[in-house]
């Protein structure tokens, strides 16, 4: 290489453009994609600056840090920590994207500490107008203490202009901050680190300490350094912080981001889908749509499910002989399983819409357009993250809380969770909703079913925000936060990446929750079939109590079924506590389901079918016929009509039926005192609604 | 004979679940079942 060649570094953040700004200068044409990861190897190439001075250009793989991570990123640090390398630059480019200026300034101030004149090319500006974004680039360059340009390597904008740069780089003078940041971090520390060898710049001694770098230092005398690992990754985590914050101030003179301004399809969708009122009304939509579906879609296979389990019930029954294990197969075995297959299409179908929506980016715009809600009620704007992962499951959504950096917001969220309906809510008010509902249409398309389920969901949510606020008034714990989000690109959702989701979830709720549904129905089926001593006298009771009447021998069997369940274990135990459940209009066999379901609320639906198949002589349908077909034997009116479904419905929408849920909160808050909160809280609030909504409809 | 063998052996394994599950591990990750979580 002549005299007049010059050694240039490209330097970035991953997907930044580097690789077409390399193209632009070198003439050459590497591979370019839209994705991260395009260089993952340094690639060199010859820039003709003038008649007279050329540059080598050599790009390096993008990196979010000098500090590496994985092997690619580690070429940039190899070639920066040896000057007398043949590739050791005489000037760096570090180029950023203008949507992320602060993320790539972070690269930046560690690059520039390194001591090399270091250059700012700030890539698709042609972009920034379109974006509502603008730079003051003499402040910028001011701040920064360098040159700053303006570029596009797409349109070919601002390259000649870079050239220049490069051509009187002699001008720039190598920069370092790194003493400042250290000087906040720990003076001391700093001190002794920089008498290991006073010669050597301070930011390239922390780098030896911390990255094994720059190898001229000997690691004898550092040794004192590299003891405590801990100290060291707490500096470096302050280090961090401390760029972040003069980035901050610097982008805070010099950059401005006006969303009003902004003209691309992007900007103008977020515009739509966050503004203050068509974004609530467009939410409200989805989410109509979103439940309108789930019913539509989910009734044929249901349906297909349930009448295939009660086919198996008959069939076993024909093909096996009479006995105890044929009997817990069919009642209890059989009828547990369909108890939680049949929910697998409405499972899917909601899984399948969430995925749909995170994937193509809307999720995150409810997220901001729910914050404004949020923090008027107690909560952070990242509170919106649990409550809606929490239709999944509160478990996952009470861990998800740790993002939450203000604990009384934290525990608010936490407190508030169980109300969103989870996937464990979904089987009973599915069920119910079919008995109590009619199926039809409102307004011409909507399906009552569905908007019933959708007004159970708002029920579960709006619950969750007003005890929010009411817990907001009441805890006395003095906190303060704040809520940053970055927006992903709106794009197509990637098929696949939702059906694995959906599988998963699926799988989940099938293996997981199927398993204690299928053993809660087995010892179900054994304590609603035994009983103590006078529950084998039943059928001989029974018989002389209707001796002189005329009942069919299908109803006298009837009859001793319904009586011996009455007097089975399970049966006294719902007896027991009937006059409880008695005022929301429950009766002692749905105070059954009360009590097993406090395990997992799905297992109410299971335990039905449980009782129901051992109360019925013949199968005689499907579960929900069944349910149906129940008497209340006071008033000679079905048991579910629409006073108890509806008490039902509003019991379940606010109790804290749930031990895991409980048992994960006590983690989370270190204390039994929340958990027991959230479950006499809860318990008492579902009670006292329950009673009111049945009294008031019956 | 051999039909109530049977059952009784399915009941007990079904109450050493339930019981492992809530009793002994309530207080583990909490992901536990009915929770339709992974």
């Amino acid at each position: 290489m002549g005299k007049n060649n010059i050694q240039v570094s490209l330097i970035g953040n991953p997907n930044t453009g580097k690789t077409s700004l390399f193209n632009k200068l070198t003439g050459l044409n590497q591979k370019v994609g839209n994705y991260p990861g395009i260089t993952v190897d340094k690639k060199q190439g010859v820039c003709n600056l003038s008649s007279k001075n050329k540059a080598i250009i050599t790009d390096l793989p993008g990196t979010y840090s000098i500090n590496p991570t994985s092997l690619d990123e580690s070429v940039v640090l190899k070639v920066l920590e040896n000057p007398t390398g043949k590739n050791y630059p005489d000037v760096i480019i570090v180029v950023s994207d203008v949507e992320n200026l602060k993320r790539n300034l972070l690269l930046f101030t560690q690059v520039q500490d390194v001591g090399i004149p270091t250059v700012l090319a700030i890539n698709m500006a042609d972009e920034m107008d379109k974006k509502g974004i603008s730079i003051d680039v003499p402040g910028l360059e001011k701040a920064l203490e360098t040159k700053v340009i303006l570029i596009s390597a797409k349109k070919n904008t601002g390259i000649q202009e870079l050239k220049s740069v490069l051509e009187n780089y002699k001008v720039l003078k190598p920069v370092t901050n790194f003493s400042e940041v250290a000087k906040r971090i720990d003076v001391s520390f700093f001190d002794a680190l920089q008498k290991v060898n006073p010669e050597k710049p301070l930011y390239h001694l922390w780098l030896s300490a911390t990255q094994q770098s720059f190898r001229d230092v000997n690691k004898e005398d550092l040794s004192d350094f590299l003891d405590d690992v801990s100290k060291l990754k707490k500096y470096q985590h302050k280090e961090t912080i401390y760029r972040y914050q003069r980035i901050n101030n610097i982008l805070k003179e010099n950059y401005n981001l006006d969303k009003s301004k902004a003209k691309d399809l992007r900007s103008k969708l977020d515009k739509v889908f966050t503004h203050k009122i068509f974004g609530y009304f467009i939410f409200l939509s989805v989410l109509v749509l979103m439940f309108q579906s789930i019913y539509e879609w989910a009734s044929i296979p249901m349906d297909f499910i349930d009448n295939s389990f009660g086919s198996l019930v008959e069939y076993t029954k024909s093909i096996m002989p009479e006995g105890m294990f044929t009997d817990l197969l069919t009642d209890g075995i059989i009828a547990g399983i369909g108890g939680v297959v049949i929910f697998i299409p409405q499972i899917a179908i909601l899984y399948f819409l969430i995925a749909f929506l995170e994937e193509s980016g809307y999720m995150s715009r409810v997220v901001f357009l729910m914050d404004k809600i949020m923090r008027r009620f107690g909560m952070s704007g990242k509170s919106i993250v649990p409550l809606i992962s929490g239709t999944a499951c509160a478990i996952p959504a009470v861990m998800a809380t740790r993002t939450i950096s203000s604990w009384k917001e934290r525990l608010i969220t936490i407190l508030v969770t169980p109300f969103t309906t989870c996937a464990a809510r979904l089987p009973v008010y599915a069920i119910l909703i079919a008995i109590i509902i009619p199926d039809k249409k409102v307004l011409g398309v909507l399906n009552l079913q569905g908007l019933t389920l959708l007004a159970l969901y708002a029920l579960g949510f709006f619950t969750a925000v007003i005890s929010a606020y009411v817990l907001h008034k009441i805890l006395k714990i003095k906190s303060k936060s704040f809520f940053v989000m970055e927006m992903p690109e709106y794009k197509l959702p990637s098929f696949k990446n939702i059906i694995f989701t959906v599988l998963e979830k699926t799988k989940t709720f099938v293996v997981d929750a199927g398993k204690v549904i299928l053993a809660i129905s087995i010892v179900l089926w054994f304590l609603a079939t035994h009983g103590p001593s006078s529950y084998d006298k039943v059928e001989e009771e029974v018989r002389e109590e209707i001796v002189l009447s005329e009942f069919s021998e299908e109803e006298i069997a009837q009859k001793i079924a319904s009586k011996k369940l009455e007097k089975s274990y399970i049966g006294i135990a719902g007896k027991t506590i009937e006059p409880i459940v008695k005022p929301l209009g429950f009766d002692w066999k749905i105070g059954i389901g009360l009590i097993t379901s406090f395990a997992a609320r799905e297992v109410f639906v299971g335990t039905l079918a449980t009782i129901y198949s051992i109360e019925g002589v013949e199968d005689e349908g499907t579960i929900k016929e069944r349910m149906e077909a129940e008497v209340n034997p006071d008033t000679g009116k079905k048991r579910f009509n629409f006073a108890t479904g509806m008490s039902l419905l509003i019991f379940y929408a606010f109790a804290m039926q749930c031990m895991a849920t409980l048992a994960i909160v006590k983690r989370e808050t270190n204390s039994w005192k929340w958990p027991l909160v959230q479950l006499f809280g809860m318990g008492i609030l579902a009670y006292v609604s329950a009673l009111i909504t049945f009294q008031i409809l019956r | 004979m051999i039909q109530e063998i049977i059952t009784y052996s399915i009941i007990a394994l079904a109450i050493l679940f339930l019981g492992r599950k809530f009793i002994f591990k309530s207080k583990n990750n909490g992901c536990d079942p009915g929770c339709g979580c992974s």
